[in-house]
């Protein structure tokens, strides 16, 4: 459709609203309401143009001309219009800057401060914020109302995260918006009306994952991070884009940072990824960054104690260490959340220490990579029926907005001149959702249930039956049985559906988590399954790198030199970055017989007790790097600017003692790692672009499938994967505060039963991990199964805990 | 030049030399100082005793030698700092950096920070020269050399100069 912006003509797609329009032509307007992946509302007629278009003769239907200039006459609207709402029509004029335009916006400003406070000095939106920036370019620069001010609440705390001042809301309802529209958890709402009016929840709390993006979008500072609060001015913040590692999914983020410390971290854009939204995990989860604690020098053990030192006199230690103990006994294990470069350089350092004895951790039986066509974060966003095995909402929260984001059944908008669409009109306020193309299946219930069509709570341990079931009636190789389906807590007909819905569907998808992932059969059935119904493959691995770690094979060269194998004794030396192996009883009696352990770490823990020398680690948010995510997407990482003292990251480690050792190693540096990267994947890592870089699909042929007789997957606790990282959590005050301690989930009969209640500190042994929990009773766990959230020591399985070896926590102090 | 020309400039010499001398004895005697002389910054309090400064960071914003540093934080509710939600935890200004421009006493939405008379700032050590929130509240008197002196000799800090009111300089007793 041709429409003239001003004096700017352009062709653009019908559909389009007009605020799009203006901005497309390189003109703006002030606007507080409209938001990008949201609905359009018009509620602050802040967008106001002059709007009109030609007409058709309703009788020969034939453009009516202006006699004058003999061109289609243009009939304006008898008044301005709110850009956003309106959809261009053919030969639309668009009027944006004519003195009836300007003394409107002058107004509407106007408006809008006769009851904003002004708190622009102590504000933590200043300089950031939206009302401040348009009143200054639209606005009269003067106000003719004198009376008070409305008076509100200043401090309401809507959650331990959020601050919400409501004297500054300006009812932009954004925030209402967002919370039905996108997570689709509908905690928000005015209360009263009209001036009175204010933001409230019904209850206390925001229950919800991704309450932080309120505060990135609230246009003034009404809705604000409290972990943040007055700690720096907008304009004083080193702003670090870089992305998140907290799970595979890698959200763009901007890390803010003032004076060597991160005061909050804001979602960035990436349309691939997480268009504008990130969790509160990843948000909030950067506390223990700063913490006073944090190791910053490396330490190397003398007479028994570790004395500070420097990384060349580690170095020095080390290599005369390796040098008596001949190296090939030398084992190094990084976290999967390492980046690539941090893996060619261990790779690098294995191979000059001649030993095959290399792995990352936690990687679980099977493969992050799947074997089948491997569906995008956007494929997931424009599917028309998805499978979803586990509990996706924790494992990989952005993951389960982009299947609601599915659920509108409106794709993803088409980027325009300017960036995604401010008003997309084919969102509505409170759209009707297709919840019957997405079925949930889950060993527990599990908060996507709450929007799927269809959902199958099935008994822990049995996803390899459940997918060699529908495999199996997927290749007409036999129905499901009545009984089977019973077993797997089903029907036949729901099975069958699920089966018809995705051999049915143009873009099926199946996305599986840590609990298929935990059996090599289970991925294999569901790899044969996505083939079977033709439908595309997502995997969410444990960590931020695994599957880049995997696919640059940071592997053992034997079975037999696996973790669990070098922290068995396969190893007479052990460097390890970034896990508390040493949690593990039987691992730290292994360790305690090493020559040698070198562990590389942020913060002092088990391991660092035993280790002998311990070189400080940066955290993820201080990193150069790159890392794949769960769609196989190249992202990169950037240094923010903390106060971190001497730490480095892996390819340090490996440039110390590769020079002690008189050699330079592939990887010493990142640019060293790319160099070599370069040449493996055609790619430069160092120009990588913000939303980073598909890899190319080997479309490698679905792994054979065959049902054997019998799995032994069995157990009565699910270790499952969370949003919150655990491990973290003591050194994160605020999300602690929110989150609690690490619950134990069991059902209220089974608590009953164990004379369990809600709050109950308990203690128990778990593979030879102390592990400490809160009960929680739910209705969510099914009778006999227990819920403990994984650690990245202790990823997510099914294992066996005696209920009698709960051990309430006063008890355990009287037996200690 | 005519010798007429050369008695004239005799003149006005010997004029000056019997009139009252304008050199100060300092620092035995005080210097006058005008009243809108830039020296040392002075944060303000309000008459209930609050401080005036809200921590709002627009001085070191203001300030084109990047001399002063804020870090704000939330006032109790009960013993508050200053009125309102937020107050200055820790605001320093280096005095080595300022140029005594005078823009944060501009920039200042409060009229907490403003530029008073003292001007005898020189030390031996830089860090003696980062001025914090304690030397700068209304009361303290004297630069931090001056204080050291005085406490050391158990005197009152003496101030070099004399100089007239400035309403600015709310509660600022010289
Ligand atoms: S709190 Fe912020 S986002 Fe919500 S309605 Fe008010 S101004 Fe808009
Ligand atoms: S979804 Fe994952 S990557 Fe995104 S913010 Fe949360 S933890 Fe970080
Ligand atoms: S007087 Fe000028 S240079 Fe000195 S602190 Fe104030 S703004 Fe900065
Ligand atoms: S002195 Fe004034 S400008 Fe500076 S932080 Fe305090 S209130 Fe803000
Ligand atoms: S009415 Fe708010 S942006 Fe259009």
């Amino acid at each position: 459709m041709k429409v003239k912006v001003n004096d700017a003509e352009l062709e653009l797609k019908a559909g389009t609203s007009a605020i799009d329009a203006i901005f497309a032509a390189g003109y703006d307007v002030p606007y507080f309401c409209s938001q990008e992946y949201m609905s359009p509302i018009g509620a602050c007629r802040m967008c106001l143009a002059k709007i009109g278009a030609p007409r058709k003769d309703r009788d020969s239907g034939e453009w009516i001309i202006d006699e004058q200039t003999g061109e289609p006459k243009i009939f304006f609207f008898p008044n301005l219009m709110a850009s956003c709402t309106t959809a261009i029509m053919e030969g639309m004029v668009i009027d944006t800057l004519s003195k009836e335009v300007k003394d409107a916006q002058n107004g509407m400003i106007e408006f809008t401060l006769v009851n904003h406070p002004l708190d622009c000095p102590t504000c933590d939106k200043g300089g950031a914020c939206e009302l401040q920036d348009r009143a200054y370019e639209y606005g009269a620069g003067q106000s003719r109302f004198v009376f008070d001010k409305r008076h509100q609440e200043k401090h309401h705390a809507l959650s331990e995260l959020i601050t919400l001042d409501r004297e500054r809301c300006i009812h932009c309802k954004r925030c209402v918006r967002y919370f039905e529209e996108i997570p689709g958890d509908e905690v928000l709402d005015f209360i009263e009306r009209g001036v009175h009016s204010y933001i409230g929840t019904l209850e206390d709390g925001l229950p919800s994952n991704f309450t932080g993006n309120i505060t990135d979008f609230c246009p003034v500072g009404a809705l604000l991070d409290s972990t943040s609060r007055f700690r720096g001015r907008n304009w004083e913040y080193d702003h670090t884009r870089s992305s998140c590692l907290d799970c595979a999914v890698g959200c763009a983020i901007t890390i803010d940072a003032r004076t060597g410390r991160i005061e909050r971290i804001k979602a960035a854009r990436n349309t691939q990824v997480n268009n504008d939204w990130i969790c509160d995990g990843g948000r909030f989860g950067h506390e223990y960054v700063d913490a006073d604690e944090r190791l910053k020098t490396p330490l190397i053990r003398r007479d028994g104690k570790l004395t500070p030192s420097t990384w060349e006199e580690a170095a020095a230690f080390i290599n005369d260490k390796l040098a008596d103990l001949g190296a090939k006994e030398t084992g190094i294990i990084l976290r999967a959340d390492a980046t690539l470069e941090e893996g060619v350089a261990a790779k690098a350092l294995a191979a000059q220490l001649e030993t095959g004895q290399l792995d990352h951790f936690p990687r679980l039986a099977a493969s992050v990579i799947p074997q089948g066509v491997r569906a995008t974060l956007n494929d997931v966003a424009t599917s028309d029926a998805i499978l979803v095995l586990g509990d996706v909402s924790e494992e990989a929260p952005i993951v389960d907005l982009r299947i609601k984001e599915a659920l509108k059944g409106v794709t993803p908008p088409e980027l325009m001149p300017h960036g995604v669409p401010l008003a997309d009109l084919r969102l509505k306020e409170r759209m009707p959702r297709q919840r019957e193309i997405l079925t949930v299946a889950s060993p527990y219930r599990c908060d996507l249930m709450k929007h799927a069509g269809s959902t199958l709570t099935y008994p822990a341990g049995t996803e390899v039956e459940l997918l060699a079931s529908l495999l199996q009636a997927a290749n007409g190789e036999g129905e499901i049985s009545e009984e089977a389906a019973m077993r797997l807590g089903s029907s036949p007909e729901q099975l069958n559906d699920l089966l018809k819905r995705l051999s049915g569907a143009k873009n099926p998808v199946i996305i599986y988590g840590a609990f298929v992932l935990a059996a090599s059969e289970a991925s294999n059935a569901v790899q044969a399954l996505a083939k079977a119904v033709g439908a595309k493959l997502l995997a969410i691995g444990p960590m931020a790198n695994s599957y880049g770690l995997e696919a640059l094979a940071v592997l053992p060269s034997h079975a037999r030199y696996s973790v669990q194998e070098m922290l068995r004794g396969s190893a007479k030396a052990l460097i390890v970055s970034g896990l508390d192996v040493a949690k593990d009883a039987e691992a730290a009696k292994a360790l305690k017989e090493l020559e040698l352990l070198v562990v590389h770490d942020s913060f002092a823990n088990a391991t660092t007790e035993l280790a002998h020398v311990v070189l400080p680690a940066k955290t993820a948010y201080e990193k150069e790097g790159t890392v794949v995510n769960l769609e196989g997407r190249y992202l990169p990482l950037k240094p923010a600017p903390v106060e971190n003292g001497q730490s480095e990251d892996f390819c340090g480690l490996v440039k110390f003692l590769g020079e002690t050792m008189g050699t330079r190693l592939e990887g010493r540096s990142v640019r060293s790692a790319r160099r070599l990267l370069k040449k493996r994947l055609q790619l430069d890592l160092s120009e990588l672009s913000e939303e980073g870089y598909l890899s190319p699909a080997k479309a490698k042929a679905a792994s054979k499938f065959k049902l054997k007789e019998s799995y032994e997957l069995e157990g009565n606790l699910l270790l499952t994967p969370s949003m919150i990282r655990h491990e973290q959590l003591s050194r994160n005050a605020h999300l602690h505060a929110v989150y609690g301690d690490a619950a134990l989930r069991l059902n209220p009969a089974d608590a009953v039963a164990q004379d369990l209640n809600d709050g109950d500190v308990v203690a128990f042994e778990l593979q030879g991990i102390e592990r400490q929990a809160v009960i929680k009773r739910s209705e969510a766990v099914p009778v006999g199964l227990m819920l403990l959230p994984a650690l990245p020591e202790q990823p997510a399985a099914l294992l066996w805990l005696e209920p009698t070896k709960l051990i309430k926590a006063a008890v355990a102090e009287v037996l200690a | 030049m005519s010798v007429l020309d050369i008695a004239k400039g005799m003149g006005v010499t010997l004029g000056h030399l019997f009139k009252k001398p304008v050199t100060v004895r300092y620092p035995d005697e005080p210097v006058d100082i005008k009243p809108r002389f830039r020296g040392r910054h002075h944060l303000l309090r309000h008459p209930s005793g609050l401080e005036k400064c809200i921590g709002c960071s627009l001085c070191a914003a203001a300030c084109p030698a990047y001399a002063i540093y804020v870090e704000a934080a939330e006032n109790d509710p009960n013993d508050p700092t200053s009125p309102g939600e937020r107050y200055a935890k820790i605001y320093e200004i280096n005095m080595l950096r300022c140029i005594f421009c005078g823009m944060c006493e501009e920039a200042c939405p409060t009229g907490a920070i403003v530029l008073g008379h003292e001007f005898e700032l020189a030390d031996f050590r830089y860090p003696d020269f980062v001025y914090g929130k304690e030397d700068m509240l209304v009361g303290t008197k004297g630069s931090k050399w001056q204080r050291r002196e005085a406490q050391a000799k158990n005197e009152d800090v003496k101030l070099g100069f004399k100089a007239g009111p400035r309403p600015e300089l709310e509660g600022v007793d010289y």
